[in-house]
């Protein structure tokens, strides 16, 4: 009947839309949430590629090649972010930098391990991302248990804590940071955990934990949430009156964090790379900011550069774009990244140490390095 | 047009700008003048053409070109009409087992999600099309396969076939206790208790990381394979073939999603479904016409269930990873646009809906951003323009208000239609 | 921080979530109490008030306004954003309620959720992102009682909440357009009888309720800091439970049920385990609905309206 009819025109039209893409340009395929909760991180690291993408191609780029950056939404979601895998292998991308949700990075990279296209997620933290054997995959942002281990350090011997509480948000990312804490500090011993809170990512108020916390009164808290919820939760906890120290991780480590907590977020601790101030760091942060008409630059803004960058210098070397080559040559050298050096070990897992910075005067300034124990 | 017209759009134009300038001209301390004009203009323009069509439709000329019985319009969808349904459904059958051999990995997984979204569709259609609740919590039944199948492949390696009338049941009975408390409610608080419960769901998923591993969700379940007869060393054995590659998916969902249309339909035409066409267009005449209501409910919510939690149970398989992310509020909302968009209680609307809202935006992935926003707008002016759906379900035009036909004998062509298909 | 300073400080901080999602349950319960909607779009009101607010406090912030006229700039800040949010209540009860309003309640309903999802994109796309920060012009300065800790703008929100309930309560039983709407809201048919513009009644109807949640926008935007696009649903259900907690249609229901949901939400993360904070809402919203649908200070409604 009529229905039938137009159920077939409609497929034979959306069979038809599908296009392809040119030759002798270098795919590079980002995933990340650009809608949804995460956007704005999402959006930070389709533009830390774009940016990649054009300072590469201004120091020279790849000599006979095109530079095009082809961006995908996870949307933080399984089934939408191996659709955007697809898609991405479907135009030929080369490299993959992507996802930022381990739910959605782990599903997608499926695909991509298949079709062995480099990837290089600058966000996911889960173990399973590198435990699963795949040779073409990498993690730019470090794991779990390489930031908890900075993490712990810090509270024994830089700030000698006994009590420390942890808040969460049942995430992923931030559960992982937490079971991690929890276990390196149940090992050393030297630090009691007095409470495990828990809040809902999009909630305002968090007076109720803090109180609570405030009871307890530990010497230490963990704020183990993200960036919207870290700013809203320092300001919460000054206003309580909140004395212990606070501490977070490089998901707050944005810019936001700063404007949004103001004079709340001062003296909060945070574990994020170790920042060199190389001419490349500062080419980057000033081509950024004019690229995308910002003052400020995510923490994925610097993941994302340093994993495009990184594959970009390693197809250059290896003179190819075959995976297998270009694998060879991320794992077999050093790079000199905006996060610091990367060194990528045998499961793609970088090692990257993380130094501990301080909110001083409304900006972001090192503290206390874990490795040599020294203050800044 | 007269001059009542003319004010109507000029005071229509001055809201949008009260509405629209401020939020899009500061998005920072600056006003952006050409973002907010241009995107107030374009608001315009779409009020404009809004009020030409009314103008223009008043004036007679569309019933001239595309209504009435001699038109154009008229005419060809009769011609189309002559041709069997049978087939036209063998038609679309065998285009859609093509698909996969002329499309490449990308769009085979487009297809893939399409189909699973089918299925969902088609499911809730039961719930919200057929009976008439209003079950904003789905998407529960559909986590439900997905981790039934989840924990005992990992956990006890049982076979994808042995799991799925496991996730069924377990999706029956969760549907019915869902369905229990929600049985004397309105249509409106009905609503919102689905959508806790779903919320519920997911919480729990969330949180109980003994069971779930909570937010790390589920990693490395099997695919299903299916065994075969084949010739070996020894003679004839049973190999295995595991449905690992796309293709071999696509077919596998296509199959669950023609038994599913098969299901559905008998439904709806058997005793049950018109006892749930009753309870949904009133539930007090029903009963007191001795219609069993409770128990049908509890049916509705149940066999709703039961293909969400088939769909799951792939949807897990597939992707060999599952997560309560997966199972938000806002995929609840997007099953339900399928089903709405498509026509409550229609089959083919629910497939042609989920094909768009599905497929459409993979296509046009540059407007990704503007997908949901498409669709809540899409979802507002279909309730107020067009509430049967793209596709309206065949009872629907039984209803005397629905029918825009003026002679009897268009009423009985139209009879004379429905009686044919059924 | 002894007992008492802990009980008393959580008390507080019950009162103050309490009283925003008493505010915003008071915009709904209105709504539906003279349309039987279910103003899903009502959390999208609520954030779009905060982003007015945030729009207008930034302009006069750059001119040096706020300083010099502290109390002017919070009557426009609130007085713009309520406004505003007015004239979007209307415009969607216009477009996408008037229509439907002999229709199915199915139809209603997917209408008012079209809406909610249309306009928190429409946010999303036109504001960004990523979180707006409000300009701090409260500060961290406030007050003790016994141990626990209050700021003064978390007490102008409560007065200023309390003041609003006050005068919304005043309007709909002594004025004559308040009148209207109770009466409306009781019988339609017969309201019109008695000559009573309905439409324009219930056009009233939609820029008070919004208004009142554009004005506990601000106060959200306000205290914590930051307003986003998506932050209207986790208020928009919260408020929803208490307004039909209370008694759907009542307005003293309403603002009990916010104090009852947000002392719930308080409590429970005080001495149970947080994690799920969430799940005890639902529960509670699940539970009442099922003992008791018209809730605490609701008429006995009947399931079927004749």
């Amino acid at each position: 009947m009529k229905k039938m009819g137009i159920l077939v025109l409609c497929f034979a039209v959306v069979m038809g839309f599908y296009g392809t893409a040119a030759a002798k340009t270098l795919k590079i395929g980002t995933l990340s949430p650009l809608t949804g909760p995460y956007a704005q991180d999402g959006t930070d690291i389709l533009q830390g590629v774009k940016t990649a993408a054009a300072v590469f191609q201004k120091a020279g780029g790849i000599p006979g090649y095109k530079i095009e950056v082809i961006p995908g939404d996870s949307a933080c979601d399984g089934g939408k972010a191996t659709m955007a895998a697809n898609n991405l292998i479907n135009q030929g991308v080369n490299g993959v930098v992507g996802a930022y949700c381990s739910s959605a990075t782990i599903p997608s990279s499926v695909p991509l391990n298949e079709a062995n296209i480099i990837q290089i997620t600058p966000a996911s933290t889960h173990t399973d991302v590198t435990a699963r054997g795949f040779k073409q995959i990498f993690r730019m942002c470090p794991r779990d248990d390489i930031q908890a281990w900075s993490t712990v350090k810090f509270l024994e011997d830089g700030l000698k804590v006994k009590t420390l509480a942890l808040i969460d948000d049942r995430q992923t990312y931030t559960v992982g940071l937490t079971e991690n804490i929890t276990k390196f500090v149940n090992e050393d011993k030297k630090i009691k955990i007095v409470a495990l809170e828990h809040i809902t990512p999009g909630d305002k108020d968090f007076t109720a934990v803090l109180t609570k916390l405030k009871k307890i009164n530990p010497d230490a808290i963990y704020m183990g949430v993200y960036q919207p919820e870290g700013s809203l939760m320092v300001r919460q906890a000054k206003a309580l009156g909140i004395r212990a120290k606070l501490l977070s991780e490089d998901a707050v480590f944005h810019p936001k964090f700063l404007e949004v907590g103001g004079k709340a977020a001062e003296g909060t601790f945070l574990t994020f790379a170790k920042a060199p101030d190389t001419p490349e760091r500062r080419n980057f942060e000033k081509t950024y900011k004019k690229m995308w008409n910002t003052q400020t630059i995510g923490s994925y803004g610097y993941y994302a550069y340093d994993s495009a960058m990184v594959f970009m210098k390693a197809v250059k070397k290896a003179g190819t774009t075959d995976t297998n080559k270009v694998a060879a040559t991320i794992r077999d050298n050093t790079w000199n990244g905006v996060s610091g050096k990367i060194k990528f070990d045998k499961k793609g897992d970088r090692k990257l140490a993380h130094i501990i910075w301080i909110v001083k005067g409304g900006k972001f300034v090192p503290y206390w390095d874990p490795l040599t124990e020294k203050y800044f | 047009m007269g001059n009542g017209e003319f004010k109507k759009f000029i005071i229509y134009s001055l809201f949008l700008a009260v509405l629209i300038l401020p939020m899009v001209g500061f998005p920072g301390t600056h006003f952006e003048a050409k973002r907010a004009f241009i995107v107030w203009g374009v608001f315009v323009g779409v009020l404009a053409l809004g009020m030409l069509n009314q103008v223009v439709r008043q004036s007679g000329i569309y019933q001239k070109t595309l209504g009435g019985r001699h038109s154009v319009s008229h005419r060809v969808s009769k011609q189309f009409k002559k041709i069997p349904v049978r087939h036209w459904t063998l038609m679309l059958l065998a285009a859609v087992a093509a698909y996969p051999l002329l499309a490449n990995n990308y769009m085979v997984d487009v297809g893939i999600t399409c189909l699973i979204y089918i299925v969902l569709g088609l499911g809730l259609n039961i719930v919200v099309g057929l009976a008439g609740l209003l079950d904003l919590g789905y998407i529960a039944f559909y986590a439900v396969g997905a981790y039934t199948y989840s924990l005992l492949n990992l956990h006890f390696g049982m076979s994808f076939w042995l799991c799925l009338p496991i996730g069924i049941l377990l999706g029956a009975i969760l549907g019915c206790v869902i369905g229990y408390p929600t049985l004397r409610m309105r249509g409106d608080y009905l609503a919102i208790v689905t959508m806790g419960f779903g919320e519920i769901i997911r919480l729990v998923l969330n949180n109980w990381d003994s069971l779930t591993k909570g937010p790390n969700g589920l990693l490395g379940m099997a695919k299903p394979s299916v065994m075969y007869p084949a010739f070996s060393q020894g003679g004839l054995e049973w190999a295995t073939y595991s449905l690992k590659s796309l293709h071999a998916l696509y077919y596998f969902i296509l199959l669950i999603a023609v038994l599913t249309v098969i299901g559905v339909r008998r439904l709806d035409q058997s005793r049950i479904g018109r006892a749930w066409v009753a309870i949904r267009e009133d539930e007090v005449a029903a009963e007191l016409s001795g219609v069993p209501t409770t128990w049908l409910k509890l049916l509705a919510y149940a066999m709703g269930a039961a293909f969400a939690s088939v769909a799951g149970a792939f949807f897990a398989a597939k992707l060999s990873y599952t997560n309560p992310n997966f199972f938000i509020f806002m995929e609840s909302c997007i099953v339900l646009c399928i089903v709405v968009l498509g026509g409550a209680g229609s089959i083919p609307g629910v497939i042609l809906a989920g094909v768009l809202l599905i497929a459409v935006p993979e296509v046009f992935r540059e407007l990704q951003d503007y997908r949901m926003f498409a669709f809540g707008l899409a979802m507002a002016v279909m309730m107020v323009l067009r509430p049967e759906g793209l596709i309206p379900a065949t009872r629907r035009k039984l209803e005397p208000s629905d029918i825009e036909t003026d002679t009897i004998e268009e009423l009985e062509e139209s009879y004379q239609a429905v009686d044919s298909r059924t | 921080m002894d007992t008492s300073s802990f009980l008393v400080q959580q008390l507080i901080n019950a009162l103050f979530l309490g009283s925003i999602y008493a505010l915003i349950a008071l915009g709904y319960t209105m709504v539906y109490g003279i349309i039987e909607l279910i103003n899903f779009a009502h959390g999208e009101l609520f954030t779009a008030g905060a982003f007015i607010g945030i729009i207008v406090l930034s302009a006069l912030q750059k001119y040096g306004f706020v300083e010099t006229h502290f109390v002017l700039t919070l009557f426009l800040v609130f007085g713009m954003a309520m406004a505003y949010v007015g004239v979007l209540g209307v415009a969607i009860e216009h477009v996408a309620y008037k229509p439907l309003r002999n229709a199915s309640r199915l139809a209603a309903i997917l209408s008012a959720l079209g809406m909610s999802i249309f306009l928190s994109n429409g946010m999303m796309l036109s504001q960004g992102v990523s979180d707006r920060a409000y300009p701090a012009i409260f500060g961290m300065k406030g007050f003790s009682i016994i141990g626990a800790r209050i700021t003064y703008g978390q007490v102008f929100i409560i007065i200023l909440s309390l003041v609003l309930m006050v005068a919304l309560n005043m309007f709909v039983n002594w004025s004559k357009l308040g009148k209207a709407m109770r009466a409306t809201a009781q019988n339609q048919v017969m309201a019109r009888m008695l000559g009573i513009n309905i439409d324009r009644t219930i056009r009233v109807t939609f820029i008070i309720g919004p208004a009142l949640g554009a004005a506990a926008g601000v106060m959200v935007g306000m205290y914590y800091g930051s307003v986003r696009f998506d932050m209207g649903f986790i208020y928009m259900i919260k408020a929803f439970a208490a307004a039909i907690l209370g008694g759907i249609g009542s307005i003293p229901g309403a603002v009990l049920g916010g104090m009852i949901i947000g002392g719930v939400e308080v409590l429970w993360s005080a001495f149970l385990p947080s994690a799920w904070k969430d799940v005890t809402t639902f529960i509670v919203l699940i539970l009442v609905l099922y003992f008791k649908p018209s809730g605490i200070l609701g008429e006995d409604v009947s399931e079927t309206r004749v």
